[in-house]
């Protein structure tokens, strides 16, 4: 995802972190499918087919899904940006003492 | 979470070693069968609830079936929703990157 930042890995390394990126994206996916699973199909199998009301539940349950992962994404980025500003700041001041 | 991931890959190994599945397709093999397990799960506990006899009833098979194929179709829609979501991105990634200038690569 936010790959930018590292270093210049060599080969192995590189697919190593895309590996992880594939297992946390179908880890993602799972997740995902069983949340919206739960939120949008009552469970009365009573029919075969996806009701209307399903299928829009679920096209909105996975679009506010990304939505939602994208912002805890970014405000995640932002917090770890900022606390690895503070560790260095402290780092910084270390050596006066 | 941790254990679960030892657990696949010990599963990853086996298939590998005794199957003489290679490749990509021991993550597919793997992923028919985690989501084999889970749809029986699912359907099993929302379909069966008469404990008085050892069949299964009709009600139940049909409740079943149902949440199966029900459960294909929410599938197969997810994952043309989640497509779509990944090409849209894709272009907007690109499209930064182009306005930005291409940072030389």
């Amino acid at each position: 995802m936010a790959a930018g930042g590292l270093p210049q890995l060599d080969a192995s390394k590189m697919q190593l972190v895309q590996e992880l990126e594939i297992e946390m994206m179908s880890d993602m996916y799972n997740r995902m499918t069983s949340s919206c699973h739960r939120k949008c199909i009552p469970p009365k199998y009573l029919d075969a087919e996806l009701g209307k009301g399903e299928s829009v539940c679920l096209d909105r349950c996975i679009a506010k899904y990304l939505d939602i992962h994208e912002r805890i994404g970014k405000k995640l980025t932002q917090l770890s940006v900022q606390d690895e500003d503070f560790v260095k700041k402290l780092q910084g001041e270390q050596p006066k003492v | 979470m941790n254990n679960e991931n030892s657990r696949s890959v010990s599963v990853k190994s086996a298939l590998r070693k005794y199957l003489n599945i290679t490749g990509g397709n021991v993550v597919v093999v793997m992923d028919f069968l985690t989501s084999y397990n889970k749809l029986s799960e699912l359907c099993f506990v929302d379909c069966v609830w008469d404990f008085t006899t050892r069949k299964v009833r009709d009600k139940e098979e049909k409740c079943a079936l149902n949440c199966m194929e029900k459960f294909l179709k929410m599938n197969q829609r997810i994952s043309q929703r989640f497509q779509e979501f990944q090409m849209i991105a894709n272009e907007n990634a690109m499209a930064a990157v182009q306005k930005t200038g291409g940072i030389a690569r």
